[in-house]
């Protein structure tokens, strides 16, 4: 068995080729002691008999007397390299040697503050703090070599994972401090580096990860396994609310068959993160389970949500569409009214929609969980995007102390915010308290699509009063869509605050009368956040409608655009992540879309048949602009090239921000072209790729990405803020290429 | 049953029923975890392993089709192809990395078959792979890269 979860070894130096036997280093488990060891359920590696003493002035720090540097990563790995990201910042200001650092995966633990991996915030939220975790070391070593050499701690340097007194030629590895730093008090105010002076901070470094994930050795959740575990696949009931009424063919034995249990259902609204209930098939192996949870017949009892119909809910929308909403406070501005009665100038009005989507990563939800009650213990392992949530949760279910409960995210084979929500852990967690064995849940790809927190699907109105020029001189917009308040709530409606500062209400365009108005409504299905959430149709809209004003007028997209922003200044957004609020900043706002008609070559003619298409969008603080070359090949929309401009402030890994971009271009046009969920009685009527399916590589267009740069602000999202206006352009680009607009999602043609 | 298998190289011997696929077979018998699942339905290629040297998805592949042939999947891989696991990292093509094992043996036989390596001809190898994270271009590029430093350049 492999002995790694948790304590993957970093990739070899980026300077060097890839060592793959440094994989054999010891990792956490090993440095840590026996007690991490049993924690994972592994033997010791032989090569660990003398455990090394580990210093710890800090949670996020660990150096061993050989000068191996541990660092924790407390946010969860989905593929946006968090774990190379931490480890970057805290190696720069630590100055360590990068082949010495290795990374170390934390459990869900309050004690490491947020651990909650969404949101794009995890730099944000750790940049300050692990740049002075690093400084904080760097500076205790060089007092402990100052204290041993008896010499000033100014002429005591601590470079390259080496601490140096020049004058008299001593130099020595950190190792060598590690004993006597540890017995030293941690100081406060420890010098940070200037950024001119960053080595790994701003640079591009390959993912600690790398080279176990090519190797087949990288461990998801999929990949655990524990000795007398046993695989449970669950059915469930179609529709959100319903239970279990009568198994017409429950088998009473079967080769490999352990148990059959059945799960009570989550309330029928507002069921948070409840598991949704259903008959668990629990075997020996999966396949086992697969094949005898496929052929049993189940009769499920009723719910409200057996009535739920996408195609009736996508009428509600329009018809919330047609009447006055609920006007976003303090962003109205004039008498929009007034001036649509005056009839003055065009009126432009337009409905864009956008359907449910499921997350559908790559690794369907699982989990494995070891849990007695009986013996007040339970160890969970899953590809958890929130642990310390998790583990509230479980405790609680269990009546157990939280202490008691231990929750391990392993890496995450994707995620999207599907795994910021742990009903698929709690069903592990259930499972292996009733039948007293390890028990991983292993969800289908059916039981993925079909039983998924969906996007909302969604409507916007808007229509305004432009000028000759195509400047709105009257806007009005709409917004409805099912809330995910309505996830937590049996009651809410009405979309939050929070989600229409996801592009609705936070617009930077200049406009003399304004009002927003948004509508809640209900769905009989599970509501959650995908990456970017609300930003993807307010961003969509926005921006369609925008082009629809410059097309108008007949004005160039980019130019017009440029006329509709201020000149510069800030717009205070109100923000739900701290710090608390933030200034979008209209200079940078220009900037970004300056620097994609540069990358673009959008003044360049194209040929006949071929458009460029435009959009810019602020999200989760960055800045992003994007242009798309499209045009219709056999009858299809096709996408030749994308060029992204991104200015996400202080950036750690620049490579990393580039990947990010290319891949929100293909998340992007997938939900473009294909991302379609409908619901008919309540149940997803799609169930796998054939049927919901995503972009192929040969539909990938060459993306070309600009970082702006912009060390010393403030560091903002790059997970998600890519994704917002990459459906916009294709579909602005598509009606420079055909004069065909296309205002709903996804695209059909 | 007891079903015998030649795995990278190995006899491996698994007591399971004929008609159980390959996929679980390697993962839940053999502790081979790298081959992933994705679909079960031959949709998304992310249990993509060798059998007599063709891509194949192991999770349409009953075990009892298997007597006698030789089966390579991606822990292997370092073995036969170390040039492809080299620039895959040093390009950082992998995102969350959960497809890349398909990925990287679709890989492997486009570089073992013969034919021009374009890009037409890459899409038209990889199309069966899925990857939710976007890593397209760059495996692609990794592609091109990886059979340049087999021949030489």
């Amino acid at each position: 068995m492999k002995t790694f979860l948790n304590a993957t070894p970093s990739s070899a130096h980026p300077a060097s080729p890839v060592n793959l036997s440094r994989r054999h280093f010891l990792g956490a488990s090993a440095v840590f002691g026996a007690s991490a060891v049993l924690v994972l359920g592994v033997s010791l590696p032989a090569a660990s008999s003398s455990i090394r003493r580990v210093y710890q002035p800090n949670l996020f720090i660990g150096l061993d007397t050989s000068g191996r540097v541990l660092v924790t990563a407390h946010r969860s790995e989905m593929g946006q390299g968090v774990r190379t990201a931490l480890a970057q910042i805290v190696a720069d200001e630590l100055d360590a040697d990068w082949a010495q650092v290795q990374v170390w995966q934390a459990p869900g633990d309050a004690k490491y503050g947020d651990q909650n991996t969404d949101g794009s915030r995890s730099i944000l939220q750790n940049y300050d703090r692990l740049r002075t975790a690093g400084a904080t070391v760097r500076l205790m070593l060089r007092q402990a070599a100052a204290a041993r050499w008896q010499v000033p701690l100014d002429d005591v340097q601590a470079v390259n994972h080496e601490v140096v007194h020049t004058a008299s030629g001593k130099r020595l590895g950190y190792g060598a401090f590690a004993a006597d730093a540890a017995a030293l008090p941690v100081p406060a105010n420890a010098p940070l580096k200037d950024t001119a002076a960053h080595r790994f901070i701003g640079k591009a470094v390959p993912h600690v990860d790398a080279a176990d994930i090519v190797l087949g050795y990288a461990e998801f959740g999929a990949d655990v396994r524990l000795p007398g575990m046993a695989t449970a696949v669950v059915v469930r009931c179609p529709w959100l609310g319903g239970g279990v009424k009568r198994i017409g063919n429950k088998p009473d034995e079967a080769p490999g068959l352990v148990a059959i249990e059945i799960l009570d259902p989550a309330p029928s609204a507002g069921p948070v993160f409840t598991p949704l209930g259903g008959v668990a098939v629990v075997a020996e192996d999966t396949f086992t389970a697969l094949r005898i949870a496929q052929g049993l017949d189940i009769e499920w009892t009723d719910s409200p949500n057996r009535a739920f119909d996408s195609d009736a809910l996508r009428a509600a929308l329009r018809e919330a569409l047609a009447r006055p909403g609920a006007k976003v406070p303090g962003a109205e501005r004039g008498d929009v009214d007034a001036v649509f009665q005056a009839g003055q100038g065009a009126t432009l009005s337009a409905t864009y929609e956008t359907p449910f989507l499921a997350h559908a990563p790559m690794e369907p939800p699982v989990a494995v969980a070891d849990a007695s009650v009986a013996k007040k213990r339970c160890v969970v392992w899953a590809p958890l995007q929130d642990p310390q949530s998790a583990r509230g949760l479980i405790a609680e279910r269990l009546g157990l102390p939280l202490e008691n409960v231990t929750v391990w995210p392993t890496l995450l084979g994707g995620a999207f915010g599907r795994k910021s929500k742990p009903d698929f852990a709690l069903e592990a967690v259930e499972l292996s308290n009733r039948i007293g064995r390890p028990v991983r849940v292993q969800w289908s790809r059916e039981d993925d699509i079909r039983h998924d927190y969906l996007h909302a699907a969604s409507a916007q109105l808007h229509r305004a009063v432009i000028d000759e020029d195509g400047l709105p001189q009257a806007w009005l917009q709409r917004t409805a869509f099912p809330s995910i308040t309505t996830v937590f709530s049996a009651q809410a409606s009405a979309p939050a605050p929070w989600e229409l500062e996801m592009g609705f209400s936070n617009l930077p365009y200049q406009v003399p009368n304004r009002r927003m108005e948004s509508a809640g409504i209900r769905a009989g299905a599970r509501i959650g956040w995908l990456r970017s959430v609300c930003n993807i149709f307010h961003a969509f809209s926005a921006n369609v409608f925008a082009d629809e004003m410059a097309a108008a007028a007949g004005r160039d997209p980019i130019e017009h655009r440029l006329a509709m922003l201020p000149k510069g200044g800030t717009l205070t957004v109100p923000g739900m992540q701290p710090p608390p609020g933030h200034a979008l900043d209209i200079g940078r706002f220009r900037h970004v879309i300056e620097r994609v008609r540069k990358l673009s070559a959008w003044d360049r003619p194209r040929p006949k048949g071929t458009g460029l298409g435009f959009a810019v969008h602020h999200s989760f603080r960055s800045y992003v602009a994007v242009v798309v070359e499209a045009s219709m090949v056999g009858g299809r929309p096709t996408v030749s090239n994308a060029s992204v401009v991104l200015d996400c402030g202080t950036y750690i890994n620049p490579d990393t921000c580039r990947a990010q971009m290319e891949g929100a271009v293909v998340f992007g046009l997938s939900l473009a072209l294909h991302g379609d969920i409908a619901l008919r009685d309540g149940a997803v009527v799609q169930s796998n790729f054939h049927d919901y399916p995503l972009l192929r590589m040969a539909d990938a267009p060459p993306t070309a990405v600009e970082l702006v740069p912009a060390q010393g602000r403030l560091p903002a999202g790059v997970g998600e803020p890519g994704v917002p206006p990459v459906a916009p352009a294709l579909v602005n680009a598509l009606f420079a290429a055909t004069g065909e607009r296309h205002r709903r999602l996804p695209i059909r043609v | 049953m007891a079903i015998e298998l030649n795995v990278n190289g190995e006899v491996k011997a698994a007591d399971v029923p004929g008609d159980t696929p390959l996929l679980w077979v390697l993962r839940d018998h053999l502790a081979l975890t790298g081959t992933k699942y994705g679909c079960g339905g031959g949709y998304c290629g992310a249990c993509t392993v060798h059998v007599d040297g063709s891509p194949t998805r192991s999770c349409q592949l009953p075990v009892a089709t298997l007597a006698g042939k030789q089966i390579a999947t991606i822990e292997a891989l370092e073995e036969r192809h170390p040039e492809l696991l080299q620039v895959w990292v040093e390009d950082n093509v992998a995102q969350c990395g959960y497809c890349q094992a398909g990925q990287l043996m679709s890989a492997e036989a486009l570089l073992d078959a013969d034919g021009a390596l374009t890009d037409a001809a890459i899409d038209a190898a990889m199309s069966g792979n899925l990857c939710r994270c976007g890593t397209y271009g760059r495996i692609r590029a990794a592609i091109h890269k990886a059979a340049a430093l087999r021949a030489g350049a």
